[in-house]
C-alpha cells in the first residue's frame, strides 16, 4: 500500500533544539535548588553569613575604608567556593553512582547538555554570594563614619571566585568519575590556600600570586583608593574567563561538540590570558610617582580645611573625618594653659605609600613646629593615640622633640591626652602597647611611639582617677612649670596635688 | 570455641574482604599525601618548621579523606542477616588498612627532611586522631542511615570539619598550633581526647542496629542519598 502524504514533512529539529533549551534550563533550576539545599552548601553560607554579622560592625573599629571594606569578605567566600565544588561534583556524578546513566541516555538531553545544565545551576549560588558580598560592603558604605570610595572588580572576585570553583567541581566530575577527586582537589585548595597565605607577599605587588584566585595584602594600612592599585578589573576578567573556561571544557568533556562551543572555550580561554598577563604586569610609573608624592609632599594632594584656629589636611576621601579631628583637640586644647590653650595647631594626614601594600612602614615624626600628624585610621585605639600627640605637640612644640620627652612633662600630656576621652582608663591601657595601667610601657602616637617611666605612669593613673573639676585649675595655673623641659616627674606630682613617685625618672 | 569459630570466620573473610575493600579512595588519599610532600621537597628542601608541620597535617588531611571511603558497602543489605556480625567484619577491614597506613605515615614522616620534622610522636597521635575520627564517621553514617555508600558525604562533612576547625576553634581549645608554640603540650592533651572520643564514636556505631525504624535519620547528602537505596 502507498501512502500519499497531504503535504511536505515539517522539519522538527528546530523544535528539538527548542525542547533541550527548555528542558536543560529545566534540569538546571531543579539542580540550583537542591545544590543550594545541600548541607556543606547551607553550613558554609550559615558561617559565611555569621561572619558577616559578627565582624562587618567592628569592621576597622566602626570608621570603614571602602577601598579595604570591598576586599573583606573575599577569604572567607573561598569556605563557600570548597563546599560548592565538592557538592556539585557529587550532583555531577550522582547519574553514575545511582546507576541511571542508561535512562538518561534515552531522553531529549544528551550528556553535554545536562553538564551544561550542572554548570549552569552555578548561578543562584553565585548570585547569592553576590547579594551577600554587596549587603557586607553596603553595611559598610551606610555607616556614618565610612570614607574612601569601593572597586566593583573587588566586589566581583568573591562570587566569580565561587563560579571558578563550582565549573573546577564539574570539570573533575566529567574527567574523573570519582567522588575521591573533589575532596582530594579541596584538600590541595587548602594547602595552597595555608601555604600562599603564609608567606609574605615578596618583594612584588604584582606577579604571579595574581593567578591565586583570592589575593592578600600583607599590609592592613589604609591608603587612599587611587593609590592602592590592585588590578581588580582585570583580576574579575581573569575569573570570569577561567571558570567559563573550565565550565565551556565541562560541556566538551560531556560529548558537546560543535564549531560554536569551540570558538566559546577558545574565546574564554583568551578571556582569561588577557585578564591573567594583564593583572600581572608591573606597577606603572604614574602609580609609584603618586605614591611617592602623597608619602614626601602630601600637601600636594591634600584639601586643607579651618575648624576653630586650627588647620586640618586631608586627602580628599578623609576630608569629612576633620570634624572628629578637630573635636579631639578641642578637647585637649581645652585642659591645657597658656598659650597652648590657643595655639593654632596643624592637623596633616600622612602615609608612607611608597611601598604601597606589601609591608606596613612607621611615619617619620615631623619636625614643622606646631603640627601634628593623623593617619588613616580612625575609631577605637587610633582616638587616643592621636589625643596623645596632640598632647605632646603641644607641651613639647613638636613630633620631633615629642619623641624624646623623658621628664615630668610626659605626665602633663598623657593627662592633658586622656581626661577628656570618655573612659579615661580604658583609653590609657588601649593607648600603651602592652594594654597595661602600671609599670612602665610605649606610648603609642600615629608617628613615633613615646615611653612613660613606672613613676609616671603611677602619677597619671592618680590624677586620671580624681574629678576633671580637681585637677584641670592646678594645670592651668602651673602650666609654664609643668611644661618647662628637665622638669622631674616628682616635682609636677606636688604641683599637681598627688603623691610623689619614690623612683627617679629615667627613660629606657 | 566461640573465640576459635569467630578465629576461624577471620581468617576466612581476610582474603574476600581484602578483595571486596574500597583500596582506590584510600590509595588515592594516601598518594596524594605522599605526593604533596615529595613536591614541596623538591621545591624548598629546607621547610620552615611551621611550613613542615601545615604540609604534614594536609598529607593527614587527604590520607583521612580517603579513609572516609572506607566503610562503603554496596553489599550491606545483604549481609545484614550473616551471623558473622558487622563488627567482626568492620574489624578485619581495619586490620587489612592499619598496617598499611602504618607504613604510609612512616614515609610520610621520612619524606620531611629531618632538620625540619615536627616532634613525631606528636605529630602522629594528630594523625591517629584524624584517621580514627573520619573512621567513626564513616561508621556513624552506616549505622544512621541506609546509604550503601555514604563515603562522598562523609568525606565532604569532614573536610568542611577540617577547614573550619582552625578558623572556630576558640583560642583556649586550639588543636591545630604551629611546632615551638607554647600551646603544643595542651594542644596534644586535646588530640588525645580526640582520638578516645573517635574510638568510642566508632565503637558505638559497630553494631547493625536491631531494627531500622521507619523514621531513621536521614541526612540529606551532598549527593541526594537522603531516600533508602532504589537499586534494591
Amino acid at each position: 500500500m502507498t501512502a500519499v502524504l497531504d503535504g511536505a514533512p515539517v522539519a522538527t529539529r528546530d523544535a528539538g533544539r527548542r525542547s533541550s533549551w527548555a528542558a536543560a534550563l529545566a534540569l538546571a533550576l531543579f539542580e540550583a535548588r537542591r545544590l543550594l539545599l545541600t548541607l556543606p552548601v547551607l553550613l558554609a553560607f550559615a558561617l559565611y553569613v555569621g561572619w558577616i554579622v559578627w565582624r562587618t560592625p567592628d569592621f576597622q573599629d566602626g570608621y570603614p575604608a571602602l577601598q579595604d571594606a570591598d576586599r573583606a569578605g573575599q577569604t572567607t567566600l573561598l569556605l563557600v567556593g570548597m563546599a560548592v565544588l565538592v557538592c556539585v561534583n557529587q550532583a555531577v556524578l550522582r547519574a553514575k553512582r545511582r546507576d541511571t546513566e542508561r535512562h538518561f541516555a534515552v531522553l531529549v538531553l544528551p550528556r553535554s547538555w545536562r553538564t551544561a545544565a550542572h554548570a549552569l545551576s552555578l548561578v543562584p549560588v553565585v548570585l547569592l554570594t553576590a547579594v551577600c558580598a554587596l549587603a557586607q560592603f553596603g553595611w559598610s558604605a551606610l555607616r556614618s563614619g565610612a570614607v574612601g570610595s569601593g572597586s566593583p572588580g573587588e566586589l566581583l572576585v568573591g562570587p566569580l571566585t565561587v563560579l571558578l570553583f563550582g565549573a573546577l567541581g564539574v570539570l573533575l566530575a566529567r574527567l574523573v568519575a570519582s567522588p575521591i577527586a573533589a575532596p582530594l582537589i579541596t584538600v590541595l585548595l587548602v594547602l595552597m590556600l595555608f601555604v600562599a597565605g603564609g608567606f609574605p607577599a615578596g618583594d612584588g605587588e604584582r606577579g604571579l600570586r595574581w593567578l591565586a584566585p583570592v589575593v592578600t595584602e600583607a599590609s592592613s594600612q589604609t591608603l587612599p583608593a587611587a593609590l592602592l592599585d590592585r588590578p581588580a578589573a582585570w583580576h574579575a576578567l581573569y575569573l570570569a574567563g577561567f571558570a567559563l573556561t573550565l565550565a565551556l571544557l565541562a560541556v566538551l568533556a560531556g560529548g558537546g561538540r560543535g564549531w560554536m562551543l569551540t570558538a566559546a572555550t577558545a574565546g574564554a580561554a583568551a578571556l582569561a590570558v588577557t585578564g591573567g598577563v594583564l593583572q600581572c604586569a608591573p606597577v606603572g610609573a604614574d602609580t609609584k610617582a603618586a605614591r611617592e608624592r602623597a608619602s614626601v609632599s602630601p600637601e600636594k594632594d591634600q584639601t586643607c580645611v579651618r575648624h576653630g584656629s586650627s588647620t586640618y589636611c586631608a586627602f580628599p576621601e578623609w576630608t569629612a573625618r576633620t570634624e572628629s579631628w578637630a573635636d579631639v583637640v578641642h578637647d585637649v586644647q581645652s585642659s591645657a594653659g597658656g598659650t597652648a590653650r590657643t595655639q593654632p595647631l596643624v592637623v596633616r594626614q600622612r602615609i608612607d605609600a611608597r611601598h604601597g601594600l606589601t609591608g606596613d612602614a612607621a611615619l617619620e615624626p615631623s619636625m614643622t613646629p606646631h603640627q601634628v600628624t593623623v593617619g588613616t585610621a580612625w575609631g577605637g585605639n587610633r582616638v587616643p593615640e592621636f589625643s596623645a600627640a596632640v598632647a605632646a605637640v603641644l607641651v613639647a612644640g613638636d613630633e620631633k622633640a615629642a619623641g624624646s620627652l623623658c621628664d615630668g612633662r610626659m605626665v602633663t600630656v598623657m593627662w592633658l591626652a586622656l581626661n577628656r576621652l570618655p573612659d579615661p582608663m580604658t583609653s590609657l591601657r588601649d593607648v600603651r602597647l602592652d594594654d597595661s595601667v602600671s609599670g612602665s610601657a610605649i606610648v603609642l602616637s600615629p608617628t613615633n611611639p613615646m615611653s612613660m617611666t613606672a613613676g609616671q605612669t603611677d602619677v597619671v593613673r592618680e590624677l586620671l582617677g580624681r574629678p576633671a573639676g580637681e585637677i584641670a585649675p592646678r594645670v592651668t595655673a602651673h602650666w609654664a612649670e609643668l611644661t618647662t623641659p628637665k622638669v622631674t616627674t616628682a616635682r609636677v606630682a606636688k604641683l599637681l596635688g598627688v603623691a610623689a613617685p619614690k623612683a627617679a625618672d629615667r627613660c629606657e | 570455641m566461640r573465640v576459635s569459630r569467630q578465629a576461624r570466620a577471620i581468617r576466612q573473610l581476610l582474603l574476600p574482604a581484602a578483595r571486596a575493600l574500597p583500596w582506590r579512595a584510600p590509595a588515592a588519599g594516601a598518594g596524594l599525601g605522599l605526593l604533596i610532600l615529595a613536591v614541596a621537597r623538591i621545591v624548598d628542601s629546607d621547610p620552615a618548621p611551621w611550613l613542615a608541620a601545615v604540609l604534614l597535617r594536609c598529607a593527614i588531611l587527604a590520607d583521612a579523606v580517603g579513609l572516609a571511603f572506607l566503610m562503603d558497602d554496596p553489599a550491606r543489605h545483604t549481609t545484614a542477616t550473616v551471623p558473622t556480625r558487622r563488627a567482626l567484619r568492620t574489624a578485619v577491614r581495619l586490620a587489612l588498612i592499619t598496617p598499611v597506613t602504618a607504613l604510609w605515615w612512616t614515609a610520610a614522616l621520612l619524606l620531611v627532611p629531618s632538620q625540619a620534622r615536627p616532634p613525631a610522636g606528636a605529630l602522629t597521635l594528630e594523625a591517629a586522631a584524624a584517621c580514627v575520627l573520619a573512621l567513626a564517621a564513616g561508621a556513624a553514617a552506616v549505622r544512621l542511615t541506609d546509604a550503601l555508600a555514604p563515603g562522598p558525604s562523609v568525606a565532604a562533612a569532614f573536610l568542611f570539619t577540617a577547614v573550619v576547625a582552625p578558623l572556630l576553634l576558640p583560642d583556649r581549645w586550639a588543636l591545630f598550633v604551629a611546632p615551638g608554640d607554647a600551646r603544643w603540650e595542651a594542644a596534644h592533651q586535646r588530640w588525645a581526647g580526640v582520638l578516645v572520643g573517635a574510638v568510642l564514636l566508632w565503637g558505638m556505631c559497630l553494631p547493625e542496629p536491631v531494627r531500622r525504624r521507619p523514621g531513621a535519620l536521614r541526612v540529606r547528602s551532598p549527593s541526594g542519598t537522603s531516600d533508602p537505596s532504589r537499586t534494591w
